[in-house]
């Protein structure tokens, strides 16, 4: 089968854009989300026990 | 041109007895194999604990003004071999070693070690030069040197010399490149080289208990910060911005946020995206990984001198790939050392910096394979779904970097040993300093094989300007600020132990 040239994926995205679903707003969203509270906790348990 | 990139790991099908034919069995995979020859130099090396001295005669390059006394033994109890002897018996021990490995993988062992020797020699010659006094010297060795003026680089300029190389022949003789291909492979050399690190940083960390701590909670953040702060927003813009579909996007993310290739390598296979999909983004990632190596370690140096950790932590999570960061690891610890003392007359002590680079990229690593998990299962289940598909927990261990079993067993053996017999502690940095001599020449194989791989041809493709064009908005918009914000967070004001006397 021959190797897809990236031109022709970048061309296909264009003609058949995927919108964002949903779901991948949720991923996005939650994800990030639980990130940064975890971090800030982490950083604050740093401060707080770690010299 | 050959990649960083591994097969994937399947059973192999049961063989039918007629199976003259069949396609031959896949190898070892590198994983295993550096797992393996990182704990062998390893173990080897704690001959000292028995009154043994196993690897004494491999060979060290020290700084030199004349080249005839530059190289001699790591140990003194093999002072009489001659340096070149001694370069000789290092080359044919690991020349050995890896042809084993070489036949493990299903390799030619012929044409392994043939190109062997090539990247071995080129690769040393480049250590060498990086040797040179005028390179090297830091400003309290110029006297004794007698020479005037140096370059403060350390002898580890000779990564930067291996890389320039490396990129040299690898964009200008394709040919040579194909002719070396079996032995270019800097993620078996980097990922032996990380084993034997884990007893070095053991080490230290027996001498410097709550600074260690420290860094493993640092690595835990590390983690955060990959998948869950990264991530996230690389994915959005690649698909919100630039328009590119969730095939493209989800590995094109995993690349520039979490580990480069081999990220990219599992999120494609978990969300099934073509092959070709993964190959390209790593290409991508791997060309930008040696310009982050070649400018991040020196922005480090002229910034954050006085803040060594901050500078370690942000290669780890900046650069992409486990040889460039632990590379750029590499080199920022001797610059950021050599400025230091130049500049305040602090002489901190070496490693500590890399040490703090290796601990968030292993940290990082670890997590590879619950994440193509929880993509898999969010792409079958929610994203594309597949009628009677089912994830398979397993895939988490599939996707398991094994060489990081390598690392953890060193670093807690040494850990372990030294905390229960302080006695043997003298002993054991005399075992882990000779072994670290195999992990400087792997190293240096790695980026010079790096520089080998590195094809900026790429760059000027048709079409791929798109995708460097995410590549270079996330990571240098994005990524390298967000690192050192929460490197910054966690380290600023922590400095590692000062050299005594």
């Amino acid at each position: 089968m021959p190797e897809p040239k990236l031109t022709d994926e970048l061309h296909r995205m264009e003609t058949e854009y995927e919108p964002l679903l949903p779901i991948e707003r949720k991923l996005i969203w939650y994800t990030f989300v639980t990130g940064v509270v975890l971090l800030v906790a982490l950083v604050l348990i740093s401060r707080a026990f770690l010299k | 041109m050959p990649t960083l990139l591994e097969a994937p790991v399947k059973p192999a099908p049961p063989a039918p007895p007629e199976a003259a034919s069949a396609p031959p069995r896949p190898g070892m995979s590198e994983d295993w194999l550096a797992l393996c020859i990182g704990l062998f130099v390893f173990i080897l090396s704690l001959g000292w604990l028995f009154g043994k001295d196993i690897l004494g005669w491999a060979v060290t390059t020290s700084v030199w003004t004349t080249p005839a006394k530059a190289l001699a033994t790591a140990s003194k109890s093999y002072a009489n071999l001659p340096g070149l002897v001694s370069l000789a018996a290092t080359y044919v021990f690991m020349l050995a070693l890896l042809s084993v490995g070489a036949r493990a993988l299903r390799v030619s062992v012929k044409r392994f070690a043939a190109g062997f020797t090539v990247v071995f020699a080129l690769s040393y010659l480049c250590w060498f030069l990086g040797s040179w006094a005028y390179i090297a010297a830091t400003p309290d060795k110029r006297a004794a040197l007698k020479i005037p003026w140096s370059l403060n680089l350390t002898n580890e300029s000779g990564f930067i010399i291996a890389l320039l190389a490396g990129l040299l022949i690898g964009n200008c003789s394709t040919r040579a490149c194909s002719l070396l291909k079996e032995a270019i492979r800097p993620e078996l050399y980097i990922k032996a080289a990380i084993v034997i690190l884990g007893g070095f940083l053991g080490i230290a960390a027996l001498e410097q208990r709550a600074l260690a701590t420290s860094v493993m909670f640092l690595g835990a953040c590390a983690i955060i910060a990959a998948y869950l702060i990264f991530w996230p927003v690389v994915y959005f813009v690649a698909r919100y911005y630039f328009g590119f579909s969730r095939e493209w996007a989800a590995p094109l993310a995993s690349g520039i946020s979490i580990c480069g290739v081999s990220a990219a390598i599992a999120t494609g296979s978990a969300i099934k995206a073509r092959p070709v999909v993964p190959i390209m983004v790593s290409s991508l990632v791997v060309v930008f990984a040696v310009v982050e190596l070649l400018v991040l370690p020196f922005a480090a140096q002229h910034f954050l001198y006085h803040q060594p950790l901050v500078a370690g932590a942000w290669m780890g999570l900046a650069v992409k790939t486990d040889g460039a960061a632990v590379a750029s690891g590499a080199i920022t610890d001797s610059l950021i050392r050599a400025k230091a003392l130049a500049a305040s007359g602090i002489a901190y002590q070496p490693g500590w910096i890399m040490g703090v680079s290796t601990t968030v990229k292993v940290f990082i690593d670890i997590f590879i394979g619950v994440w193509a998990f929880v993509l898999a299962w969010v792409w079958s289940a929610k994203i594309e779904h597949r009628e009677g598909e089912k994830v398979r927990v397993s895939q988490i261990w599939q996707r398991f970097p094994k060489f990081i079993l390598g690392y953890v067993i060193t670093f807690l053996l040494v850990l372990a040993l030294g905390a229960a017999v302080p006695a043997l502690v003298p002993k054991i940095k005399a075992s882990m300093g000779e072994a670290n001599v195999f992990r400087a020449i792997f190293f240096v194989m790695t980026f010079f094989s790096i520089g080998l791989l590195s094809n900026f041809r790429k760059l000027w493709q048709e079409g791929i300007a798109k995708l460097a064009a995410v590549y270079v908005l996330c990571l240098f918009g994005y990524i390298i600020w967000v690192g050192l914000l929460i490197s910054w967070l966690f380290f600023h004001g922590v400095l590692p132990p000062v050299v005594k006397g």
